[in-house]
């Protein structure tokens, strides 16, 4: 099916042009890297813009590196880039573990963690480990710079704390200076790809600290800060797990459509967490499941 | 036994090359040229109203659009058993996404934009969507005139209404069968809508030339019956069939639904508007989920009594099909799989009512299977539940009651010659039935289910098939035959069938795809038929050129036909063992004598085939009397499955599944099929899950919601087994087995699921939510059926 | 309009283009590559893959001009000589059936090939899970792949 809404195609090369063009365009204005939302998005008209800027010209936007501690992802790298990318599977593990679940190879050969997380869907799979590794998004605007932190990054379905005429340029994650492990566990409903029904990334730390953060069982990708406050500073036990399990329907609002029912997510989110928090605490000292292996 | 060259080998795919160069040729590969027009469909938002008007003006206005088509220009009805359709909506629409008008214009964008400025106003009426509800007395009547639609003498529709058809059957006497018996086990099972999800979306392109014939260029299982179903439906128009040609290029699946006519009337009758422009009509991926067929929904009423010896003494059952607003195929998936409902068993006393019931969910027709693996998935479960219950072994409990040849079957008629007890055997065998397994991990649990399966080709008694055979200048043959090659081989196995008598090689074989103009008739290719019936005109067609072949021989050298026959492309006599003749030396310009003068001809050969001994002449009140079917090809299936008891996740450790082929002219073939077909119907039992809200609006008309198997989803281990009981009337013994490698799917799995965990689930799809939240609330059966779900 | 310019299976080719053109529409209508399905128009799917710079890729949500300057192998590029190893195993194995994934599922599967020569029964299945089949169960796919003679998968 064609497209049938008419728009403005750009290309500009540098940072300081797209800015200038998202000045001109506004509200009006979307960017395009991967495109494997936003065309279907505007194929389906859920979106007319009237400018299509491809930043796929900037080239300062596509690096991956890892310098001191702490991993910069460009905003034109892709998800093939991330599984591949040996420092990410060696460095963050957790964090490629969530990357793997997303799609399947054609759509991850375009799609990009930045367009993933500016589109900022309930079901977004990266949004646990960038909750739970307390990323940073490097913004740029007309007045110039700004950081914000992943956990203030999402406002609700499809919102983002980006500024009109603002883009992501890079996603920062700093490597935990204690010794970690991590999971994320996803509920589909087959093993081939799916859009999370419940996804559940955990971050521990040594000396007892959790980091949990869900989505797909609320507006937005949240950190599970009741769970959080009960777990941390204890070691992790079967009674602690059962107490953490009951405290789940608090925790996060699940609702009931085509994928799953509400009553199921609630289910399996306990599930889910029993077996990604003991995974998690077993790979701080590199035992347990190997990162990739599907926990439920 | 016969030493065959050609047949039982697995030979290469005849398409192969095609298909994996790309060169393959689907209808939107076809070019048409620039005067290439599209079209695009308004659609009913309602699942029920009246029309009041229709305002095209805006539409009509915009530049590049051609022309604007709605009801009143085609007020014409059509139906392959029961007219009751209409190419485009009347007065009156039934369910949401049903075509009302059309715009054609000269580019896809111009029409898509055109379709939203063309107003429809409706006076919406209170639709019904349960088939049981459509059934009281109080309903809504979907169809008013029903009384007076065409139809085929055997559907017994019910005038005001929801009843399209009712199949009735009785034998022997149910009442005094559940008296002798000793044990009764009554329960009700329910299986929702399916989609096909053929690659390849609906299709089709239609042409009026300036000359006055029309071609229609169709993605396809049909050519024939959709010319047929055209010529009658645009007789007014003053076609006759001689007129119309229909061309079936590759088709990227069928699985019964591209069988009949459904969208491609649209494109043969918009054709008809604009003279000497071809107008494309392609269903998006949505379209394709609600407006072709779906497999419809099903409630059942089962009731079984047994002896305690395991011995079954009654048989009772209703079904209540929800058809959607258009039964003209679906009604007849209703008869077929109703008369053979009970199941390969021998069951004296047997009392079967089906109902065929229109409601205002989206239309819906053949699949797969074509209503037998519904009916199994109640039947084989509660076969299941009556062993376990009196204690019996499930295995033995059928090779106890398994029909055998010469039994009577439901309607009366004899069952053929059949594998039953060796599928049942090889598949127990395979799966190690009886061995307990346990799982090494706590949280899951392993179990086995085993069911056994029939189906018969589901077609009209008089059904025929037809083929041409014409030899080459170097020896090399082409096949003209009108069966469609939906994927399942049929071009190979035509090929071995000619190659076998002919003496051949397939490398020399062309098998050409359907063109209505050249291609002899055959009806559709439906019903897991096409081996048997198109294998058996080939093979007459391959007869005749080889009594020619004999004829031409002995004209120019006086050698006694009988002494003479076929070997390596060669004419060779047992009289005369130094004599051979290369086919390719005479079979075009035949052979010169000593005078100088030739004798023979351009050898080719014709074939046609017909059942003799069927006929639909039964007993409305009983179904007993006629001899509806041809055979019926059957089976087994049993898969072991690990379940986690918190998640409720099914993990296919080794699927097993035992067809009787009759004879496999191409082993690799059919296990192919068993392969493809059984994933197809483990998707069905385990995560394909239609949704409507309750309005009767499809949820998930998308491969993101409605999931069907990719690579991951395919269970650890699949052993496919061919068992061969040959059919006395096939080619070679062949029948057929495509369609049924679906059908055990579903009841293996629930049986597989209660021996693992002890839960009968009675609903399908088997999900793994169902499996949790039953194991979570400490339920042992499951009736939650979610298919249209409440706000 | 705007002119683009790109390599096509070793071609460089020009094509004129509206920004709102899919990728698919333009390789298919305007430059005959129909080897190249379309099935589902939302990257769903897989049948309209194609390798760009050497990545599969979706074509149905691609825009075209967007693909100005890059590279582009469809399955026409592959068959246009020899056969691939690959192809040929495909024709052996008699794996396709209705063959209307084929070419998507082949360029995916020459892709995985040439990033992993030698991938394990799981590799190959991760790595084609995007591409959907109907008909086949898989088995006949997998055994394929795996069965590819190793010499020149990586031609172009
Ligand atoms: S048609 Fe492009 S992914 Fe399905
Ligand atoms: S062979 Fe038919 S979809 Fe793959």
């Amino acid at each position: 099916m064609a497209i049938v809404h008419e728009f403005e195609y750009f290309r500009p090369e540098k940072i300081e042009d797209v800015i200038k063009l998202l000045g001109e365009y506004k509200s009006k204005a979307r960017l395009l890297a991967g495109g494997t939302d936003l065309v279907v998005r505007i194929k389906d008209e859920l979106e007319f813009p009237e400018a299509v800027i491809n930043i796929k010209e900037v080239e300062e936007l596509r690096k991956l590196e890892f310098i001191e501690g702490k991993l910069h992802i460009g905003a034109l790298v892709t998800f093939t880039d991330l599984i591949d990318s040996d420092i990410v599977r060696e460095q963050f593990p957790f964090f490629w573990e969530s990357v793997k679940t997303i799609a399947s190879v054609g759509v991850r050969n375009r799609a990009t963690l930045a367009g993933n997380i500016c589109s900022a869907v309930p079901s977004l799979d990266s949004g646990p480990a960038l909750l739970t590794y307390e990323a940073d998004i490097v913004v740029m605007g007309k007045e110039g710079e700004r950081v914000i932190s992943a956990l203030d990054w999402f406002l609700g379905p499809r919102k983002n704390a980006l500024k009109e005429s603002e883009l992501v340029c890079e996603i920062i994650f700093s490597l935990p200076e204690r010794k970690h492990g991590g999971s994320y566990v996803k509920l589909g409903r087959y093993k081939g790809e799916d859009l999370a029904q419940v996804g559940l990334g955990i971050l521990a730390l040594e000396g007892n600290e959790y980091r949990l953060a869900f989505c797909a069982v609320g507006p937005i990708p949240k950190r599970a800060k009741k769970l959080e406050a009960l777990l941390n500073g204890k070691p992790l036990t079967d009674s602690l797990i059962e107490e953490a399990k009951k405290l789940i329907p608090e925790e996060i609002s699940p609702i009931t459509d085509v994928r799953a029912t509400k009553e199921y997510r609630l289910h399996v989110a306990k599930v889910m967490l029993e077996r990604g928090i003991k995974a998690a605490v077993e790979r701080i000292d590199g035992n347990g499941p190997a990162y990739g292996e599907k926990l439920i | 036994m016969e030493e065959f060259k050609f047949i039982g080998k697995s030979v290469k795919r005849l398409d192969e090359r095609e298909k994996v160069t790309g060169a393959a040729k689907y209808v939107d590969d076809i070019e048409f040229g620039p005067n290439l027009l599209y079209a695009e469909i308004i659609e009913s938002p309602h699942p029920h109203a009246l029309i009041k008007s229709i305002d095209t003006s805006e539409a009509e206005k915009m530049e590049g659009v051609v022309k604007v088509v709605t009801g009143k220009d085609f007020p014409y009805k059509f139906g392959l058993y029961m007219k009751d359709r209409y190419i485009f909506a009347q007065d009156r629409v039934r369910f949401i996404g049903e075509q009302v008008a059309a715009v054609i214009a000269r580019d896809p964008r111009t029409a898509q934009k055109a379709a939203k400025l063309v107003k429809v106003e409706y006076e919406p009426l209170q639709p019904v969507f349960d088939p049981i509800e459509a059934l009281k007395e109080d309903a809504v009547v979907i169809h008013p005139d029903l009384k007076n639609y065409p139809h085929v003498p055997w559907f017994f529709p019910k005038g005001g209404t929801n009843i399209t058809h009712r199949l009735k059957l009785r034998k022997g006497n149910a009442e005094k069968g559940f008296k002798d018996a000793d044990f009764i086990l009554e329960d009700t099972y329910r299986v929702p809508r399916y989609a096909h999800c053929c690659l390849e979306t609906h299709i089709a392109v239609g042409l009026l030339d300036y000359s006055g014939r029309l071609t229609v260029w169709a993605s396809t299982q049909s050519p024939y019956t959709q010319r047929n179903l055209f010529a009658d439906a645009l007789a007014p128009l003053g076609f006759s069939h001689k007129d119309i040609r229909v061309i079936a290029p590759f088709v990227g699946g069928g699985f019964g639904g591209k069988a009949g006519v459904t969208m491609e009337i649209v494109a043969a009758a918009l054709a008809t508007t604009v003279k000497g422009h071809p107008v494309k009509v392609m269903w998006r991926r949505d379209q394709e989920f609600y407006n072709t067929y779906m497999r419809q929904q099903v409630v059942t009423k089962i009731k079984v009594g047994v002896k305690k010896d395991g011995t079954i003494t009654a048989f009772e059952m209703a079904n209540y099909w929800d058809a959607g607003p258009y039964a003209e195929y679906g009604a007849n998936v209703v008869n077929a799989s109703g008369l053979s409902a009970t199941g390969p068993y021998r069951i004296p006393n047997v009392s079967i009512d089906s109902y065929c019931i229109y409601t205002n969910l989206p239309a819906a027709g053949p699949y797969r299977g074509f209503g037998y693996s519904e009916m199994s998935f109640s039947v084989e479960s509660h076969m299941t539940r009556i062993a376990n219950a009196i204690g019996m072994d499930q295995a033995e409990f059928r090779r106890k009651n398994g029909i055998k040849e010469g039994d009577p079957v439901a309607y009366g008629a004899p069952m053929n010659p059949n594998g039953l007890l060796e599928a049942i055997d090889k598949v127990a065998d395979e799966i190690e039935w009886g061995k307990k397994e346990e799982s090494k991990d706590p949280n899951k649990a392993i179990g086995k289910g085993l069911s056994i399966f029939w189906k018969a080709p589901a077609m009209p008694p008089n059904v025929t098939t037809s083929a041409f055979i014409k030899f080459n200048e170097d020896g090399s043959l082409n096949i003209l035959v009108s069966g469609m090659e939906l994927g399942q081989g049929y071009l190979t196995v035509m090929a071995q069938v000619a190659a076998e008598i002919l003496t051949v090689p397939i490398e020399k074989i062309r098998v050409e795809l359907p063109d209505t103009d050249r291609n002899p008739y055959h009806w559709q290719t439906v019903a897991s038929h096409v081996t048997w019936a198109s294998g058996n005109a080939v093979k007459r067609a391959a007869l005749e050129m080889r009594d020619k072949i004999f004829e031409v021989i002995h004209a120019a050298y006086h050698y006694d036909k009988d002494s003479l026959y076929l070997e390596d492309e060669k004419v060779k006599c047992k009289l005369h063992p130094s004599f051979e003749l290369p086919l390719k030396d005479f079979v075009i310009n035949g052979i010169q004598t000593e005078d100088g003068t030739y004798r023979g001809e351009a050898i080719v050969g014709s074939g046609a085939f017909m059942p003799e001994f069927t006929s639909a002449k039964q007993d409305p009140e009983t179904s007993q009397g006629g001899h509806p079917n041809v055979h019926y090809t059957v089976g087994a299936g049993a898969v072991k499955i690990e379940v986690d008891k918190q998640t409720g996740k099914i993990r296919i450790l080794k699927a097993v599944e035992a067809v009787d082929a009759g004879k496999a002219i191409n082993p690799r073939n059919v296990e192919h099929q068993i392969i493809g077909g059984l994933l197809q119907g483990l998707a069905t039992v385990l995560y394909e899950d239609m949704r409507f809200d309750e309005n009767g609006k499809i949820l998930n008309p998308n491969f993101t919601d409605y999931k069907i198997p990719t690579f991951l989803d395919i269970p650890d281990e699949v052993v496919p087994i061919i068992v061969e009981v040959p059919q006395p009337d096939g080619p070679f013994g062949a029948r057929g087995i495509a369609e049924h490698t679906m059908i055990p799917a579903a009841p293996i799995i629930a049986n597989a699921v209660e021996d693992a965990i002890g839960v009968r689930v009675k609903t399908m799809p088997i999900t793994a939510e169902k499996i949790a939240m039953a194991i979570a609330n400490n339920k042992k059966e499951v009736n939650d059926f979610l298919m249209i779900m409440k706000k | 309009m705007k002119k683009i310019s790109f390599i096509l299976n070793g071609e460089k080719r020009n094509a004129y283009v509206e920004p709102n053109d899919l990728l698919v529409d333009v390789l298919r209508e305007k430059l005959g590559m129909h080897s190249i399905k379309y099935a589902c128009g939302r990257g769903d799917c897989g049948a309209c893959t194609i390798l760009l710079n050497g990545k599969g890729v979706r074509s149905c949500i691609i825009l075209a001009i967007e693909v100005d300057g890059q590279e582009i192998l469809t399955l026409e590029g592959l068959s246009e000589n020899k056969l691939t190893s690959l192809q040929e195993s495909f024709i052996d194995h008699s794996s396709f059936q209705c063959g209307f994934c084929a070419p998507g599922m082949i360029m995916s599967a020459t892709e995985l090939l040439n990033k992993n020569p030698n991938p394990t029964e799981e590799e190959v299945k991760e790595g084609l899970s995007g591409n959907l089949c109907r008909c086949t169960g898989y088995t006949p796919i997998i055994e394929a792949v795996l069965d590819v003679e190793k010499k020149d998968v990586d031609k172009k």
